[in-house]
């Protein structure tokens, strides 16, 4: 198998040596004129020049900015023709907005941004292939969020489209998101990943994700679980649960999910044996943490393959 | 030091911004809940005392070459965070991180064992809990560490970071005398971990190719190899705690644009992870822990024409267990390897309509090393995917979105089988799942957004005669939000959820018959929420207000064969048992704050919040700490985890901010 990543990378250094060779021939191309330069633009938008001026497009010392090429003009093409009818919002110019299609407003952020080493896979972003533009999280002019320039601080700017995400967050049983500890960026990476994963994780498996955090969990452990091994998906809800710990249902209903091979994981446990329950046997695999009060290492052991009962 | 050394220069230079904030608010907090509660209502925060000082500050230096950034809160408290970056616009950037992460489960757990915290328990068998010892089920991360990035020579670069976690507390564990049937003990599990992080990573990033060489290495370290319970078992016990655990590896990253608009992306990596086994006595074997990965993603997107998009990819992905165990005290060693491709194809249509669809193809394939016996080798799946979504925004103020997605699981396993056979475990049944979701988005002024979703899903475990056979769900989400320009904005959201899930089981060895249970998960909630400038730009009152509540339930179906005499199941009085309180709890808070802008440096704010968590569940109803009488599956030695989580909470807290 590993022969067949050398391949994977023989064609892909090869495919780059052609079309590097092809892409400095057309870079030697020169954009027409038809530019009026930033000061003229000032003249009617002073209030969106100002913001300019304080944002990261506007700093000289960045190689490839808009400050050094054409300023305004950069992103929203050549003036003149704006200029020669009056101004108007989207006459003769790329305003950015909803008439102008999702693909073309991407391409003129990418026209610098695919330099960018954050965003190499954007063309297998989920965001993307839904149409999702850059201007639809990043304020350009006027950033509330950090160096980002998000319109809005996270987690709020992702629950204004994922707001089921939102409801889950709300739940009793949350990672600390609502809190500020945790961020949707902290696991997703927005812009696209390599795998064109649907939910854009920062890892390869949604399990190597979830050890960054969880490195105790990591093992590899002498008697595994081996659900646990695979996708820890099979029994957490990340983004917030109405059961404790995350889980995506109650125990032991959530065990016996798999556990039907007989013996005492599969009989009922129901209220018959709760702590006033009149049942008069196994009542300690119902009450308190049921499975779990004897079952405690049930994400990998050292010791026992029952996990530690 | 290093973040702030270039500075001094940036400080000198005419043309720089400087801007930030310094913040304190006094909180008074009244938190009315049992262990348990307290812990609850502060599960995530620092403010378990009656009350204290909260600082924030936040600093920001901009100039033409050099930029610096420095936010900091909660001096002094388990939750205070500290951030700094700074360093040369396009060329280079430093920053340094400190945070703390608290996570309370219960406070004033109780436990008969003396020590808890430490490796080794001691004491002697005690139903008498009030003499017991109390300790808090909590843990702390502490988290530090800093990065480089740097882009002088362009268009390569260059990254480098280091994070070290430390955490330490307790954690609930559980485990029995013997097994089966033994006596419950819920223990203190120490909790003192260290997880080093170190990223690397140098690339080159110019059109048309962008290509990256990563390399990853993580360490974890636990204080504690095992929990030893000497006495009050029937032989000494000892319970295995995770394993110190190291992991590296390294990727190739790399995309390349081709001609007609399409770019070939690829991530090629392999990395190893190995743990110890520390302690002779858990297994004498000599384990050595070790797993490899290997994955490969290859993808190639193209948008030849304007009105169309397309991508295909393929991924695959290994886990190889090359643990070793000499003695064969282990016997199991699971691999597994996912194989994933598909394509995806979208067409921008007239009327502004945009037409998605793809299909994908997941094959998981399973063995066990140790295992021969065909009947108990795990099974491969086989998942086809097909989805087909369709967006409409051809109105300026109406966006609408829907989908259907489809999901059939296949499975192949290693020998023949009867319908019955156990083996046909949820984590891997053949199931089909269909999932059908609706989006619409309206915003007919500038300053007023309505939003709807809905989602329904509905999977079959269609092979599947023991364990989970169904489940059904219906989510729905609502949202909008108006500004008044300088008098108000408004907000409000609303979902509701439910979910059904069957599951028919058979009652296991010595008793005969099947029983069923169908289990729901209801909840809904609701916010709302306004910001009104009562004096524009000096007078600002915030409200709040959020509700959720979940409404579990369980009913089970038991057979009368189930009801004979020495099962156990006394006290029925009909084969149907309902459950009423299934993790129900009610989430009630709002919030009112007023802030008042002083003058153009100050402001000053004050408020009122109130939260109130009520929670019921049949699994802790009545909850006790001890019985150690009757059979010995009905025994217990309990500490409290999780016993009562309900609280109400009122907090008064007032703020002065220093802006400049």
């Amino acid at each position: 198998m590993k022969r067949r990543g050398l391949v994977f990378l023989s064609i892909f250094f090869a495919l780059s040596l052609v079309f590097i060779a092809q892409n400095n021939a057309q870079n030697s191309v020169k954009a027409g004129s038809g530019f009026v330069g930033s000061e003229v633009c000032k003249d009617c938008h002073e209030a969106q020049y100002n913001k300019f001026m304080g944002s990261i497009h506007s700093k000289k010392a960045i190689p490839g900015n808009p400050a050094n090429k054409a300023a305004c003009e950069s992103c929203h093409g050549p003036g003149d023709q704006h200029v020669e009818k009056g101004g108007g919002r989207g006459v003769a110019i790329f305003a950015f907005s909803k008439k102008e299609s999702s693909t073309d407003r991407d391409a003129k952020c990418l026209e610098c941004h695919t330099e960018s080493r954050g965003l190499p896979f954007w063309d297998l972003s989920r965001h993307q292939s839904a149409q999702t533009t850059c201007d639809n999280c990043h304020s350009i002019h006027s950033p509330v969020q950090g160096k980002t320039y998000l319109k809005a601080q996270e987690p709020d700017l992702c629950f204004t489209c994922h707001k089921n995400i939102m409801s889950q967050t709300n739940k009793q049983s949350h990672h600390p998101i609502r809190e500020g500890k945790i961020n949707c960026s902290s696991c997703h990476n927005t812009m696209g990943t390599s795998h064109n994963g649907k939910a854009m994780i920062k890892a390869d498996s949604v399990n190597e994700l979830c050890y960054k955090c969880h490195a105790e969990k990591r093992g590899p452990y002498a008697f595994e679980h081996p659900p646990v091994e695979e996708d820890c998906l099979l029994c957490h809800e990340i983004h917030g649960s109405n059961h404790s710990r995350l889980l995506t249902r109650r125990v032991p209903l959530l065990c016996q999910s798999c556990h039907d091979s007989g013996s005492h994981p599969t009989r009922p446990y129901t209220n018959l044996h709760s702590f006033t329950g009149t049942a008069t046997q196994n009542k300690n695999r119902f009450f308190g943490r049921s499975c779990l009060n004897c079952h405690g290492n049930i994400h990998g052991s050292s010791l026992a393959a029952g996990f530690d009962r | 030091m290093i973040c702030l050394a270039p500075f001094s220069h940036a400080l000198s230079q005419d043309n720089k911004t400087i801007e930030g904030e310094i913040n304190l608010t006094g909180v008074w907090i009244d938190v009315n809940g049992e262990e348990g509660g307290e812990a609850k209502a502060t599960e995530y925060r620092d403010l378990r005392e009656d009350g204290g000082l909260y600082g924030r500050a936040r600093f920001k230096l901009d100039t033409d070459k050099y930029f610096l950034n420095f936010e900091a809160g909660d001096f002094g408290y388990h939750t205070q965070y500290y951030q700094i970056d700074g360093g040369m616009w396009g060329k280079f950037q430093l920053n340094l991180f400190y945070n703390e992460i608290p996570h309370n489960i219960a406070f004033d757990a109780r436990s008969l064992f003396f020590k808890p915290g430490e490796d080794t328990l001691t004491g002697a068998v005690n139903t008498n809990f009030g003499t017991w010892n109390t300790f808090d089920y909590e843990t702390l991360r502490r988290q530090y560490g800093g990065g480089l990035k740097v882009d002088v020579i362009r268009p390569f670069f260059f990254d480098v970071s280091f994070a070290r976690e430390n955490r330490n507390g307790i954690k609930p564990i559980g485990a029995a005398e013997t097994s089966p049937g033994g006596r419950a003990f819920e223990l203190p599990e120490p909790v003192d971990y260290v997880t080093n992080n170190l990223v690397v990573s140098a690339g080159y990033a110019r059109k048309p190719l962008f290509l990256s060489l990563n390399y990853f290495y993580s360490d974890f370290g636990n204080d504690n190899n095992a929990l030893n319970v000497p006495a009050n078992f029937n032989a000494p016990r000892t319970i295995s705690l995770p394993p110190d655990n190291t992991y590296h590896g390294g990727t190739v990253k790399g995309a390349l644009s081709l001609p007609f608009n399409s770019r070939i992306s690829t991530n090629v990596g392999y990395s190893s992870g190995s743990s110890e086994t520390p302690t002779v006595s858990l297994i004498s074997s000599g384990y050595k822990g070790k797993a490899d990965t290997l994955n490969c993603d290859v993808a190639l997107t193209t948008n030849p024409l304007r009105f169309l998009d397309a991508k295909i990819y393929y991924k695959y992905y290994k886990r190889d267990n090359k643990s070793d165990d000499p003695t064969g005290v282990v016997n199991t060693f699971l691999d597994y390897k996912v194989i994933t491709y598909g394509g995806e194809l979208g067409l921008r249509l007239p009327q502004k309509f945009y037409l998605s669809g793809g299909y994908k193809y997941v094959w998981t394939d399973r063995d066990d090393e140790g295992v021969t016996d065909p009947l108990l080798l795990p099974p491969a799946n086989m998942d086809n995917n097909f989805f087909v979504d369709l967006k409409w925004s051809g109105l300026d103020f109406l966006e609408a979105k829907a989908g259907y997605e489809r999901l059939d699981r296949d499975v192949h396993y290693r020998s023949p089988q009867s319908a019955a056979d156990p083996r046909r475990q949820f984590y891997y049944a053949a199931q089909k799942r269909d999932t059908v979701k609706a989006m619409l988005d309206i915003f007919p002024l500038e300053n007023l957004n309505f939003g709807l979703e809905y989602r329904f899903k509905n999977t079959d475990y269609t092979d599947t005669t023991y364990g989970l056979k169904s489940e059904q769900g219906h989510e729905v989400e609502a949202s909008a939000d108006y500004s008044l320009g300088k008098i108000a904005k408004l907000y409000a959201y609303g979902n509701f959820g439910w979910v059904k899930y069957n599951q028919l089981e058979t009652a296991g060895s010595g008793l005969t018959g099947d029983w069923r249970a169908t289990q729901w998960d209801e909840n809904w909630g609701y916010g709302i929420g306004a910001e009104i400038y009562v004096i524009p730009k000096k007078l600002t009152l915030v409200f709040q207000h959020d509700y959720m509540k979940s409404d579990g339930s369980v009913d089970y179906t038991l057979p009368p064969s189930l009801f004979v005499a020495g099962t156990g199941l006394a006290g029925a009085n009909n084969y149907n048992i309902d459950i009423g309180r299934w993790d129900d709890y009610t989430l009630y808070s709002f919030m009112i704050k007023a802030v008042y802008n002083i003058s153009k440096h100050f402001e000053a704010s004050l408020g009122y919040a109130f939260e109130t968590f009520s929670y019921n569940d049949a699994q802790l109803d009545n909850y006790s700490f001890a019985n150690n009488v009757g059979a010995n599956s009905n025994r217990f030695f309990f500490s409290g985890a999780y016993k009562d989580q309900s609280y109400t909470e009122h907090l008064v807290f007032t703020g002065i901010t220093y802006k400049f």
